[in-house]
């Protein structure tokens, strides 16, 4: 899957303030962008707007060549169902965490929605989570856990916006290999991340990006 | 009938009178604050007007009702003045404000986080509303049991479009009135102590219930 | 009065607060406040026993009286006494003709209207056809005049509402007699003390004096071309045999 960004301007409505400018961008499955800037610069609207959630109010989003913003309903949803955007504070519904997980599962109709879920968890090492509420969580299990949720519907693109804010060490480890073998798989990565990136240099960056006032330039 | 039935009837009655105005009042400003959590400029004028409604004094809604209902009034040949049924209109009235602006704004926290959620992970519009309404069950909830504390509590209202009748249209509030002009300020401590229970209890009831449904 | 008053002693300052008799008692009876006017005899009479208000002067009269829709129809037109007024009504209210409003309150008011049921023998507690409103005078009376019924109400409130038109559907259709008379008296709170108790003495005094009974004799005149109570100086004897009566006629 090829995601492609053409001169995307975008501004949220009622703002006249552009919070995007002239972007040109592209990321495709088996490739990691890292998308680095100052807070407020932008990242998270890039990523909103690569995750097929915003709509550019000038500009055009191009997936697998065609021009997403005029395709019909149907389609748009078949598309953006194949990738996914993770907020930087996990929003967890209130439930257990296999319910959360499984939610992305449920949306799409897929049958046994929990027992995908709990293999998803076990293949990250996290079923020792499965049925602790959401409230009981910390904030690095709960971001652990809204990654989980994405991962658990197979994405071909998954979009991560600041995911190791609240890991300790150990999780940032686990992150990044969970992350390895996803890209090793043909997952398309992009990490929005004002953070040191050494970590995320061991998953094999392919292009670094820099965010700076709405302007998007690769490094 | 004595002391104690009166009272019970009186407590009575204002259950029934508040409990249905709330019930009004929740059918239609809770799709007012469906509307209203959706972003633009009207909305949020509108949002701010009601915002300002909220502390509007019971009195001066009372006044405003009761020239309308009256035999002189617009709405006279209703007959609604002091019935209990103008008392439930009136309260379902005053509440709304308050219903509307705190639904609301749960709303609007609960779209713009879960709506956008369920978007992010491929739901498709409805079933992103559906969460974001699931979501906000417990505030709104809240939302509802706070315009009730509201009506059970208020006095302008019921007294000018009730008038206070034994029998008929006294509630809490207007008997404690009565009993304070009177000079009898132990029962009107009495039944202040009922109106406070009443409120506590659908609180802690409200807060159970939730609880069991794992809100 | 009080403004009279000010003006010969202008170091002394009245607030007055405006409540119903029963009420005024009450507040006599935990000492909120030093002096008390009211026009309910045998609530008066109760309190005076106990020693909660003493000095008792009377200083002016009025009378009771009873409205209804000007379309009367129960007869009350024709009554030859408040008591056969009130038999009229009742019977009325029975036949599902006519409605009466009660202050239900304990007011001075209140208080008469119960007597002259006791009256006429009759009692229309828990009768569908009579509301306890459990108002003030001003909103009785607009209740009144709203559902097109009959109550008992003071003079003066009713003739500031009719003025200002908010009683269209209502007329004094009965008044006057031993009945309806309605007597106003000023007591001293005993629990009063000091200066406070001196001047509030002062001030009783000169209600119930010749400069009070002058104020009161032309009192609402230039308002409402009458005016709304007499100065009880010239009847007093007469008075204080009604105030007896009434007192002993059991609030």
């Amino acid at each position: 899957m090829i995601i492609e960004l053409r001169g995307v301007w975008f501004a949220y409505p009622g703002s006249r303030r552009h919070v995007l400018r002239g972007v040109h961008m592209r990321v495709e499955g088996g490739r990691v962008v890292m998308i680095e800037g100052p807070n407020g610069a932008g990242k998270t609207t890039l990523l909103k707007v690569l995750a097929l959630l915003y709509r550019p109010v000038k500009g055009v989003v191009l997936v697998d060549g065609d021009d997403y913003w005029s395709l019909d309903p149907r389609t748009q949803l078949s598309l953006r169902r194949r990738v996914v955007y993770v907020h930087e504070r996990p929003i967890l519904l209130r439930g257990s965490v296999l319910e959360n997980v499984a939610l992305g599962l449920k949306l799409r109709g897929v049958p046994g929605a929990i027992s995908g879920a709990l293999e998803t968890l076990r293949a990250m090492g996290l079923e020792y989570l499965a049925e602790r509420k959401w409230r009981e969580l910390s904030a690095g299990e709960a971001q652990l856990v809204s990654i989980a949720r994405a991962v658990a519907v197979q994405p071909e693109l998954l979009l991560l916006d600041e995911p190791m804010a609240h890991l300790d060490e150990d999780r940032r480890e686990l992150l990044v290999e969970i992350l390895r073998e996803l890209k090793s798989r043909g997952v398309g990565i992009v990490v929005a991340s004002h953070w040191p990136q050494d970590e995320l240099l061991r998953i094999g960056i392919d292009r670094v990006v820099r965010v700076v006032g709405g302007e998007v330039r690769a490094l | 009938m004595n002391i104690v039935e009166e009272v019970l009837e009186i407590t009575l009655r204002s259950l029934v009178v508040s409990g249905t105005a709330t019930l009004l009042a929740s059918a239609w400003s809770l799709p007012l604050a469906y509307i209203l959590a959706k972003p633009g400029r009207l909305r949020s004028l509108m949002a701010s007007i009601l915002e300002a409604l909220v502390g509007i004094p019971t009195v001066l809604l009372g006044l405003a009702l009761y020239m309308l209902f009256s035999r002189s009034g617009i709405l006279g040949f209703l007959h609604l003045l002091y019935t209990v049924r103008a008392i439930v209109v009136g309260q379902a009235i005053l509440i709304t404000p308050l219903i509307a602006v705190t639904a609301c704004r749960v709303l609007k926290s609960a779209r713009e986080s879960f709506e956008e959620m369920a978007l992010a992970l491929g739901a498709d519009d409805l079933q992103a509303m559906a969460i974001a309404l699931r979501e906000a069950l417990p505030g709104i909830t809240s939302s509802v049991v706070m315009g009730f504390s509201r009506a059970v509590g208020e006095l302008g209202i019921a007294l000018m479009l009730g008038g206070n009748i034994r029998g008929t249209t006294r509630v809490l509030t207007t008997a404690i009135a009565l009993s304070v002009s009177m000079g009898e300020y132990e029962l009107a401590l009495y039944l202040g102590g009922i109106l406070v229970a009443i409120s506590v209890l659908v609180s802690l009831t409200v807060r159970l219930l939730k609880g069991v449904q794992g809100l | 009065m009080a403004e009279r008053f000010e003006e010969k002693y202008n170091h002394v300052r009245f607030e007055f607060i405006a409540v119903g008799t029963g009420r005024a008692l009450k507040l006599a009876e935990r000492g909120d406040v030093c002096a008390v006017f009211v026009h309910a005899p045998s609530l008066e009479e109760a309190y005076a026993e106990k020693g909660v208000i003493v000095g008792g002067r009377i200083f002016a009269y009025n009378y009771f009286v009873i409205v209804g829709p000007s379309s009367d129809p129960a007869g009350v037109r024709g009554a030859k006494s408040a008591a056969e007024a009130f038999s009229r009504i009742y019977r009325a209210g029975e036949g599902g003709r006519a409605l009466f409003v009660s202050r239900g309150d304990n007011s001075g008011t209140h208080v008469r209207e119960l007597s002259i049921w006791r009256l006429a023998g009759l009692d229309p507690h828990g009768r569908p056809w009579y509301k306890e409103a459990g108002q003030g005078m001003a909103e009785t009376l607009v209740m009144t005049n709203e559902m097109m019924a009959y109550t008992l109400s003071d003079i003066s409130t009713f003739l500031s509402l009719k003025k200002r038109g908010r009683l269209p559907n209502l007329e004094v259709l009965y008044s006057g007699g031993e009945e309806l008379i309605n007597i106003y008296s000023a007591y001293l709170v005993e629990s009063c003390g000091g200066a406070e108790r001196m001047y509030a003495e002062k001030f009783i005094e000169f209600v119930a004096g010749p400069e009070g009974q002058e104020i009161i004799a032309s009192y609402g005149e230039e308002e409402f071309g009458r005016p709304l109570f007499s100065p009880a100086a010239s009847r007093l004897q007469e008075l204080k045999a009604l105030w007896e009566k009434l007192a002993g006629a059991q609030g």
